[in-house]
């Protein structure tokens, strides 16, 4: 693979875990599997870091989990966006915005 | 598919349902990338090793997911609870040693709290027992109340009453049983008609009293109690409709009233119920007139009926008695919970046990805690090893207070043991007229209330460790541990326990030996009679069949003189009542030719009708005139003898021989009586109240329905006993002889409450002093291994064993005199509730609270004895070279 892939920066994972729930109730092997296709393989999830982000996104109640059957017709644990965490990924993606535009706007005129 | 590994993943499961659940979710996980590497065409070892190498340590990412979702509650506390349990195994003495005293402590709160409960908390056993009230008079210009009625009073108010569904009054009288084995007394209860309806119990067989059976000339009834029905018919179930003979008279019995009823002032004693109007005595005394309050009444209001409503209608109620009856004016009649009325005066008693007791828990707790410190002490290194490693100081507070509440649990259990034992064996100590005796038990309540007490305990000794694991710093206790470092902080705290210890003890303490003190004057006190070698015995004639004054008079002159024929019997004498053993009798009384005493107040006097002999058997000397003799017959003219007290009252300035007193036993209320004879003083009412005026009648003038034998003898009781049975039963077959019992063990009975007060009060104070010179042997000897170096140090440089020895007793002098500081103020703002249960020493009593000082300065010197002999044998050279 000839993509550089870089770690996460801080506070980020969240935010994409809640923006690939979005699109609809996924388990977290789909979830660390969805981020690295849509981020064209640049972003990889730490397998390590995965479960316990979902279980601390869980408890804060924006995502649940209920068990299903997965596409290998095996129980798998399936998480969703809840009500406030769809609220939530909407701040998120705001405070990200407008941290990468200053970001940038640094960047730029540095 | 991947057997294997699943089944090396399963190995490492545990079985809760969380846990499983985060195995399958990661196990899930790891196939399924797994799989993905075989599907991109790895072998299967690769793909294994390639997913666990990305995966990282799963242990480390299920301890992060568990930390991430927050780790239950319950979970915690399981953990913390293996942990606790394990600790405290580890150090078995301690743990035994605080769950013994802690035991101690609950045990003995939780034992008079279920006489707290019995006596004061539990509703009376009756349906809606808020309903029922006492009904009584009171005439505030008099200075009397809490006192019965009359029955046309009660009549009145219960005829023209809208508060009240039921209203009945109730008198107590023994009855004799015969014609169904050996003839006895039977304690029966006289009622008015409504008295079941009052307290709407059922019978258990049969009916119990209408409305007819309370008239006058009804056919003569009776209510069995279910004891009595078993005891002497058998529990014949055709009982109901059989006919039993009272008082030599046929009762028909109509209804059996279960076990567990009882009747409200008479203890388990009841044993029958008839109606007032049946009784030979009390259905005389339903005409006596209004200004004679005889007859307790109790009622049930009507439901929704407040008690000021009942007031403000037995206000008007009342003034309408007055109208009718003008010698009623400024006569009230009030209602107040029948609860509070039977509770009475053992209230503020019993408040006062509970409060010691919660002393003695109290000390036990600061020793517990003493205790827990010192261990925490010596805990230190484990702690800050445990916080160095990152462990969370929340956490480590929360483990040590579960195994505080391990310790607080396992010492509330042994306590609730102890308290059952402590409950059965208080039954021999309390007094036997305590209301609600039977009704004392370990119950569910009680045993919410060791829980809560063991629970508050536990947080109350085990916030001193917690606090003081919270504060510790690592670092410097890293450090210092290798010094035995200690923190002053503790070793403050633990000087102040000791403090506290010997200043509740010295509370404890002075409660007891005002008590101890009272009791001993008690005991010593002087009746005015000499009760030694004098036995009684209670002959009782049945009224139907002895109705007048000259069959009473026969009777007891009868059996005196074959009584005093007998050998060894000489010294016998009749009486009725007898001083301290029975219930006395108040009678009014004027002085011929003295004015009569203001409107509303009356000259009272104790009375009793005695036999000739009567004084010189009970030992009473005669001060002035002379005593009864044989000629002092019905037939002639009418005397008394007085007490000193009433000469000394009502006769300040002239001789009272030869006056008249104008007074009698009912009927004969208004019988002039010259006064022959004063003799000395008697303590009538019990051993605690001052003799007062006391009038004397011949028997044979004023005789009663019978009486009680009185016998000064060299012989054995049991001799005597048999005599008077024997005697008795010459005379008639068919009487009872009861209430046999010595005088010295009369009075001994009276003296029950007192000497259980004193008792559980000494007891406590005995405990409360062991606690404390635990507590101070701790902390001195805790504080010398502490110190042992710089004891070397200063043997190093020159000081004696004298001074080290001063050094440390100096020590305990300043605890002990800082605890007394605080502890006598405190007991003397608190002795001033014991006053009504002291007698002739006050609450402040100065050689109570100086002995008690002195006793705790004695332990307290006496648990640093050792610790100073240990610290005068320090070895300089050994303590400098152990650091």
């Amino acid at each position: 693979m000839a993509v550089e892939r870089i770690d996460l920066p801080q506070g980020t994972l969240d935010l994409l875990i809640l923006r690939t729930l979005d699109l609809g109730p996924q388990h977290g092997w789909a979830v660390s599997e969805r981020v690295q296709q849509m981020s064209s393989d640049v972003l990889r999830i730490q397998q390590g870091s995965l479960y316990p982000a979902l279980h601390r996104l869980e408890r804060r109640g924006w995502i649940k989990a209920r068990w299903g059957i997965s596409e290998n017709n095996r129980r798998a644990k399936y998480y969703e966006l809840t009500r406030s965490g769809r609220r939530q990924l909407q701040v998120n993606k705001d405070a990200w915005e407008k941290m990468t535009a200053a970001v940038a706007q640094v960047l730029g005129t540095a | 598919m991947f057997s294997d590994m699943s089944f090396r993943f399963r190995s490492l499961f545990r079985r809760t349902a969380v846990e499983c659940e985060l195995d399958d979710e990661l196990r899930f996980h790891l196939d399924h990338q797994v799989e993905r590497y075989v599907a991109a065409g790895m072998t299967r070892a690769e793909a294994l090793r390639r997913t666990r190498l990305e995966f990282g340590g799963l242990e480390q990412v299920k301890e992060d997911c568990r930390e991430a979702r927050g780790v239950s509650f319950v979970e915690t506390l399981g953990q913390d609870l293996r942990f606790g349990l394990r600790t405290l195994r580890k150090a078995p003495g301690f743990s035994m040693v605080t769950i013994l005293t802690l035991a101690l402590g609950i045990g003995m709160s939780a034992a008079i709290f279920s006489v707290v409960n019995a006596i004061l908390l539990r509703p009376l056993a009756y349906p809606s027992p808020r309903q029922l009230v006492f009904v009584s008079q009171a005439n505030a210009k008099a200075h009397i109340s809490d006192v019965g009625m009359s029955y046309p009073t009660f009549s009145e108010l219960r005829d023209h009453n809208r508060v009240f569904r039921a209203m009945a009054g109730l008198a107590g009288h023994a009855l004799t049983l015969t014609g169904s084995g050996e003839p006895s007394e039977v304690n029966t209860v006289v009622v008015t008609e409504d008295f079941f309806a009052v307290l709407e119990t059922r019978p258990l067989l049969g009916r119990s009293l209408l409305p007819d059976d309370g008239k006058r000339g009804a056919a003569p009834v009776v209510v069995l109690s279910e004891r009595l029905w078993r005891s002497r018919f058998g529990g014949d179930a055709g009982i109901v409709g059989r006919s039993i003979t009272l008082d030599q008279r046929p009762f028909t019995v109509v209804g059996v009233m279960p076990a567990d009823f009882r009747t409200p002032f008479f203890g388990q004693a009841n044993q029958e119920w008839i109606p007032l109007a049946q009784d030979p005595v009390f259905s005389a005394w339903m005409t006596r007139p209004p200004q004679d309050h005889w007859m307790p009444v109790i009622a049930r209001l009507r439901p929704g009926v407040s008690f000021s409503q009942a007031k403000a209608e037995l206000d008007t109620l009342s003034a309408a008695v007055a109208k009718k009856y003008p010698k009623e004016n400024g006569w009230l009649t009030g209602i107040q919970p029948l609860q509070k009325e039977i509770v009475g005066d053992v209230q503020s008693p019993l408040l006062i046990l509970l409060g010691a007791v919660g002393f003695l828990l109290l000390i036990a707790c600061v020793n517990i805690a003493n205790l827990l410190l010192t261990r925490a002490t010596a805990r230190q290194k484990e702690m800050a090893v445990r916080i160095a490693l990152g462990a969370d100081r929340r956490r480590i507070a929360w483990q040590l207070l579960t195994e505080c509440s391990i310790l607080g649990l396992a010492g509330g259990i042994a306590g609730v043991v102890l308290a059952w034992g402590g409950v059965s064996a208080m039954g021999s100590l309390l007094p036997s007229d305590l209301p609600q005796i039977h009704s004392i038990r370990v119950d569910g309540f009680v045993l919410g209330f060791a829980l809560v007490l063991s629970l508050a305990a536990s947080l109350l000794f085990g916030l001193a460790p917690v606090l003081f694991a919270a504060r510790s710093h690592p670092q410097t206790d890293l450090r210092e541990s290798a010094r035995a470092g200690q923190t002053r902080g503790s070793q403050r705290a633990r000087g102040w326990f000791a403090v506290a210890e010997i200043a509740l003890a010295m509370i404890l303490l002075v409660g007891g030996g005002l008590l101890m003190r009272s009791f001993l004057r008690l005991m010593s006190v002087d009746p005015g009679f000499e009760p030694d070698h004098v036995v009684k015995a209670e002959v009782s004639l049945p009224q139907f069949q002895y109705r007048n004054q000259q069959q009473w008079a026969e009777f007891l002159d009868q059996l005196l003189s074959r009584l005093e024929a007998q050998p060894g019997l000489r010294d016998t004498a009749m009486a009725a009542p007898l001083p301290i053993s029975d219930p006395f009798v108040v009678l009014p009384f004027a002085i011929a030719g003295s004015p009569p005493p203001a409107q509303g107040q009356a000259n009272t006097s104790h009375w009793t009708t005695v036999s000739p002999r009567y004084f010189e058997v009970m030992r009473i000397p005669l001060l002035r005139g002379r005593l009864f003799a044989q000629s002092d017959s019905m037939t002639a003219p009418p005397v008394a003898v007085i007490s000193e007290a009433l000469a000394r009252k009502f006769f300040p300035d002239r001789d009272p021989l030869g006056q008249h007193l104008i007074f009698g036993f009912p009927p004969n209320g208004n019988v002039s009586r010259e006064i022959v004879g004063v003799v000395s003083d008697i303590r009538d009412a019990s051993l605690a109240d001052n003799p007062g005026p006391m009038m004397y009648v011949p028997i044979d003038q004023d005789p009663i329905w019978g009486g009680e034998v009185v016998v000064r003898s060299g012989l054995s009781e049991s001799a005597v006993v048999a005599a008077i049975r024997t005697e008795t039963h010459r005379i008639d077959k068919n009487l009872p002889v009861t209430n046999i019992e010595t005088l010295p063990d009369a009075v001994h009975a009276s003296m029950a409450e007192p000497r259980f007060h004193t008792e559980l009060l000494g007891l406590f104070g005995s405990i409360a002093l062991l606690l404390a010179g635990i507590g101070i042997f701790g902390v001195m000897s805790f504080s010398v291994s502490r110190r042992t170096q710089e004891i070397g140090t200063r043997m190093a440089l020159g000081a004696t064993r004298a001074s080290i020895w001063r050094l440390v007793i100096g020590e305990s002098a300043k605890l002990v005199s800082l605890g007394l500081a605080v502890g006598i103020p405190a007991a003397l703002l608190l002795t001033r509730y014991l006053s009504t249960l002291l007698f002739a020493v006050h609450p402040s009593d100065p050689l109570t609270f100086l002995v008690v000082a002195i006793l705790l300065t004695l332990v307290a010197l006496a648990a640093a004895y050792f610790p100073a002999r240990r610290a005068m044998r320090v070895d300089p050279i050994v303590a400098l070279r152990c650091e």
